[in-house]
């Protein structure tokens, strides 16, 4: 669940006004996409909700916790609610598939037993259950970003933000990419996925919400669109 | 505890990852270490020479060259005289070269008897109170036909005040030395913290705790900190022992060697070298980790 009330984003540095009094309510379970051209606030979004940047003014409310006041040592806990994916997949070039994986699951403390059972898993769900002894360099990037999502899920996380996930790939592996989250979000997990690429969009029919210039211009569930 | 396990394996790869930065902190750091234990070993050894000879009440009244040996034996009974002084006896000229000679070998001096002994004759003086001393010093020195008086306290107080001289030389150069001990070990952390990045900013994509992020980099500066220490205890035994060995030939005292106090100093090389390591990391990792705004996003 993430509750942006009236959230405003200055950044120091150059002034730049990089979110503008933005109001949003994406529920628990929902699968949402952010629509916007490049420098329309899109990373700020998610720099907001990852707390890596904290609001200038407004509230921000991410899976019951409130944002803008958090201390610094309850962060990782908040992103332990959350998986990430990126345009860029991030992978450890040197480790395997599996290890990628299971980096996520040792990050946050989780004992080998519990690793070895999950992991397997979670690369059978996306699947790349034959590739766990591959490189990242040895797959394509559809697979990449596959390995990426599966470390994103592996802590069971309630939702997952995907920036750009199809921005690297070829345009079939993008919709098998899209597939996959969608598949995820019915069993329950709140999925985000920030993107430009509106045809993309279109196919599937999810709600779509667009920022421009720093507000959000559109909203396709209009009941929790507030236009200011 | 098999993630710290991992951790402890995450801190040891990274050392290899660093070699040349890694062996630039161990080096400073053992010449730091060693520095401070040659000053230690130094001062233990000055104070037990002290010691030992401020405990002989012997002081030696040399006479004039051109004194006869009957001239010699008459200035006893004038030193005798003075107060304070209990008891002399006296040493012939040929007694002091067959004394070297032994003590150095034999060709040196085998030429040097009779008028041809370059040494003069003198007197082992024992005073009563140790605490007149000097005044008493003062008198002998008066008696004519004394050339000079030297007692192994003189020497005592030498080697006192050149060793307090040398520590505290060597206690700026150390102060030095742990500085840039500190400074390079804290680089050569934050190379390590900046080629590693990318896994960081991953780590903390994930929700790692800061906590967690520092273990493997504080290992390594321990790492660093242990093998130092290792390394610097190996010298300082070799050292001190040849040390030791060399200036026994020449002045024969009761030194204290290395394994006699090694277990003070062994953990003393320990703590500080994981205390640098410790705190050298802790340094880089603040600087690091407090980087906000970009750690997931825009590493």
């Amino acid at each position: 669940m993430i509750e942006f009330k009236n959230v405003s984003k200055v950044y120091e540095s150059n002034g730049v006004h990089a979110l503008d009094h933005v109001s949003l309510k994406i529920d628990k379970g929902e699968f949402v996409f952010i629509v916007g051209a490049s420098g329309a606030g899109k990373s700020t979004f998610l720099k907001l909700i990852m707390r890596e940047e904290t609001p200038t003014s407004g509230q921000i409310i991410v899976n019951d916790m409130h944002l803008e006041n958090m201390k610094r040592r309850k962060v990782p806990y908040l992103r332990r609610t959350m998986g990430i994916v990126f345009q860029d997949f991030r992978l450890i070039s040197k480790m395997t598939v599996y290890e990628n994986v299971a980096f996520a699951m040792r990050c946050v403390g989780k004992k080998n037993d519990s690793i070895k059972k999950r992991v397997p898993y979670i690369l059978e769900l996306v699947g790349l259950a034959d590739k766990a002894d591959d490189h990242p360099s040895e797959l394509s990037g559809g697979e990449q970003q596959r390995v990426s999502l599966a470390r994103a899920l592996v802590n069971n996380p309630e939702m997952i933000i995907a920036d750009e996930p199809t921005g690297n790939i070829d345009p079939e592996m993008s919709y098998e990419i899209i597939e996959l989250l969608s598949e995820i979000n019915k069993r329950g997990t709140t999925v985000l996925v920030v993107t430009h690429e509106h045809e993309l969009v279109k196919s599937f029919g999810k709600r779509v919400i667009a920022i421009d210039d720093g507000r959000v211009v559109s909203d396709s569930d209009d009941d929790k669109f507030v236009a200011i | 505890m098999s993630s710290f396990g991992y951790l402890v394996k995450e801190g040891f790869k990274n050392l290899f990852h660093n070699r040349l930065m890694s062996l630039a902190s161990i080096g400073v750091l053992v010449s730091c270490l060693v520095l401070t234990g040659s000053a230690v070993m130094l001062t233990i050894n000055v104070s037990s020479i002290v010691d030992s000879v401020g405990d002989t009440n012997v002081t030696k009244v040399f006479l004039d060259d051109n004194l006869t040996k009957l001239e010699a034996v008459y200035k006893g009974k004038e030193i005798k005289d003075i107060d304070n002084v209990s008891d002399v006896q006296f040493i012939d000229k040929d007694e002091s070269i067959e004394a070297y000679r032994e003590q150095l070998g034999e060709e040196v001096f085998a030429n040097m008897t009779g008028d041809d002994n370059p040494l003069p004759y003198s007197y082992s003086v024992v005073m009563e109170d140790l605490s007149k001393y000097d005044e008493t010093v003062a008198k002998i020195k008066e008696v004519e036909g004394v050339a000079s008086v030297s007692s192994h306290r003189e020497v005592a107080a030498k080697l006192t005040s050149l060793s307090s001289f040398i520590t505290t030389m060597s206690l700026w150069i150390i102060l030095a030395l742990a500085v840039i001990s500190l400074f390079i070990i804290s680089n050569t952390i934050r190379m390590t913290m900046f080629s590693h990045r990318f896994e960081i900013s991953i780590m903390k994509s994930v929700g790692a705790t800061n906590a967690f992020v520092r273990v493997p980099f504080i290992i390594e500066g321990v790492i660093i900190g242990l093998v130092s220490a290792a390394i610097s205890i190996g010298l300082l035994f070799i050292l001190s022992d040849a040390i030791i060995k060399s200036v026994q030939k020449i002045l024969d005292f009761p030194y204290v060697q290395f394994t006699q106090v090694m277990w003070p100093i062994i953990g003393a090389f320990v703590a500080a070298g994981v205390l640098v390591g410790i705190f050298g990391s802790m340094v880089s990792i603040r600087r690091y980790l407090t980087h906000e705004g970009n750690e997931i996003l825009g590493w």
